[in-house]
């Protein structure tokens, strides 16, 4: 093979390389996709919308219902990027724009969660905020409420971008596909009543969700009482990161059979 | 060109196929083929809808994998080496797919971090496109609002990015207006005489003609000749036609009476002129005449112009249907 001069083949691709068409992958999402209106109304308007819905006429402390809702919210945005942008860019094939360049499937998976993760991170902290700002909520434990709310995107950021490459082509089925698992997860997972107060099975089935860990870390962060511990909730929610990121680059590698 | 007795791509091989094979479940959409472009040639996959022609550029590019055979760019098998195929070819694919939501210039630079450029080297790189395709005044203008040719040209100045060796085109002139499609033939030609190799997709034979160096014609998923243009005309010199334009429309009768004329093989009306298909132009040529003295036709004009790339085409299709239903 005679010695190529591509400026690009002279460069090894190292992490850094990698590491930095990831970034570039999120920042044109970011770009793109953040003020789009299906992401502002099925990542931030939505979960807001149900969190009130359910919780309204209730006889309950508004303080206690913080981990739920910023738990909510991390949960619908973080998870709504992804499911939209890939599907969109597939059906407009600019999704091929990234697999025509030298780019592995791992980084490009990097990239569209880092893209889910950033908004997700912005999304959950307005909660947060509103409730120590206006209503009094207290962070007990600052640790455990970043580890709620960093590992808690990272991880969940995943199940955003492997529904993305389940579903169909078009956004409207994936986004259809997408509730379909977020609606019976937000009752199983200690959003509107703590793990502790549901019948045994609904507690055996709360482990397989990881939302339940976030949950979980959230009321540990904000001094309420926890179901699983910090030690297997964020060792939860990395696995179950991990094992969905994995899931969805061999989902993406299936596509060029 | 390629070594029939080894299977092995010459050493000046930029991008070779061997026994290259795609089925998309049972339906064969490329056909065990194979076929070498040289280092700076423009060689042109000439067939039409459905051919395989894409498919083809698609298992380049590994967005879909052969069945069967290889393909290769610069010796680096697509499938095992892809990421450094990616680093030294360009795609432009039918549909010019830029990201239409941010402008020109974002889709440079976007294009150039993916290749690893860094911003002040994608940035400067951007500039210098934009410039070398005519795009400055539309930088700041999303991708969007580009007109069709607009997005074509900026579509291959994003593929050229990463200054590759090999650039893909896949019908690159398809949908465009003739001044659109004139100004992205010119650009072919520039990069391509600057040492830019060219695999080029068309179902346009007057493209492939003005632009190929060399054309497969491929049908079915198979090719059923490599050639230059001139020598593939050649090669089918009986599609030889007499085209004549009468003073006056002939009557059915008479029509019928010039498809009987001795030598014609077939006529075929084009415009107001009549092509009169021959094997021995000059004895038609002859007979035609005493055809017309007898009809009391007179000619405007008699052109005895050399099988076009069309009729090639046709010739090479018709013969595969033929040898396909004999089987």
């Amino acid at each position: 093979m005679e010695a190529a001069s591509s400026e690009v083949l002279l460069k090894k691709p190292g992490f850094v390389v990698g590491a930095r068409k990831s970034w570039a992958i999120a920042v044109k999402d970011m770009k793109i996709y953040y003020f789009k209106p299906a992401i502002l109304i099925f990542g931030a308007l939505f979960p807001v919308t149900i969190f009130f819905a359910f919780m309204m006429g209730r006889d309950v402390k508004a303080v206690t219902l913080f981990p739920g809702l910023i738990a909510l919210t991390l949960f619908f945005s973080t998870t709504t990027v992804a499911p939209f942008s890939i599907p969109w860019e597939r059906m407009s094939r600019t999704f091929e724009r990234l697999l025509f360049a030298p780019v592995s499937l791992t980084e490009l998976a990097v990239g569209k969660t880092i893209s889910s993760f950033v908004f997700g991170l912005v999304m959950s902290i307005v909660p947060l905020l509103i409730g120590v700002i206006f209503f009094g909520s207290s962070v007990a434990y600052i640790w455990a409420l970043a580890l709620g709310i960093i590992l808690g995107n990272a991880c969940l950021s995943n199940l955003g971008t492997l529904v993305s490459t389940v579903g169909s082509e078009t956004p409207q089925n994936v986004m259809l596909l997408l509730n379909l698992v977020r609606l019976p997860m937000m009752f199983i997972s200690g959003i509107f009543i703590p793990i502790n107060q549901l019948p045994t099975w609904g507690r055996v089935i709360s482990w397989f969700s990881p939302v339940s860990y976030v949950v979980d870390l959230l009321r540990r962060g904000l001094g309420f009482k926890d179901y699983f511990g910090p030690v297997i909730s964020s060792l939860m929610l990395v696995a179950f990161g991990l094992a969905m990121f994995a899931l969805s680059v061999l989902r993406m590698k299936s596509w060029n059979k | 060109m390629t070594d029939s007795h080894t299977g092995r791509a010459s050493p000046n091989s930029a991008v070779g196929a061997r026994e290259l094979t795609k089925y998309f479940d049972s339906l064969l959409a490329v056909d065990h083929i194979s076929f070498d472009v040289e280092q700076g040639e423009l060689f042109g996959f000439l067939g039409p809808n459905g051919a395989g022609k894409t498919t083809t550029i698609r298992i380049f590019m590994n967005l879909t994998r052969p069945s069967e055979g290889s393909a290769s760019v610069y010796g680096m098998d697509t499938v095992r080496d892809t990421l450094a195929v990616k680093s030294v070819v360009g795609i432009v694919p039918e549909v010019s797919n830029v990201f239409p939501e941010i402008t020109a210039l974002s889709n440079l630079t976007f294009t150039g971090a993916l290749y690893g450029l860094g911003r002040r080297e994608g940035a400067s790189r951007a500039a210098e496109l934009l410039s070398m395709f005519g795009l400055e005044e539309y930088s700041g203008k999303k991708a969007g609002q580009l007109s069709l040719g607009l997005k074509r040209r900026l579509a291959i100045a994003m593929s050229m990015v990463h200054r590759p060796r090999v650039l893909f085109l896949d019908e690159p002139t398809s949908g465009l207006d003739v001044t659109a499609s004139r100004s992205i033939r010119e650009i072919v030609r520039r990069l391509n005489s600057e040492g830019v190799t060219f695999f080029l997709t068309t179902h346009n034979m007057e493209e492939a003609n003005q632009l190929c160096d060399r054309i497969a014609v491929i049908n079915h998923g198979k090719i059923i000749a490599v050639d230059t243009p001139e020598r593939l005309r050649q090669a089918a010199s009986e599609a030889r036609a007499i085209e004549v334009t009468f003073d006056r429309r002939p009557t059915e009768k008479e029509e019928s009476g010039l498809a009987g004329i001795g030598g014609i093989s077939g006529t075929a009306e084009a415009g107001e002129s009549y092509r009169l298909f021959t094997a021995d132009p000059e004895s038609t040529l002859r007979s035609l005449f005493i055809f017309m003295e007898k009809h009391d036709l007179r000619a405007r004009s008699v052109n005895t112009p050399g099988p076009t790339l069309e009729d090639v085409f046709v010739k090479l299709t018709s013969e595969e249907q033929e040898v396909g239903s004999s089987q």
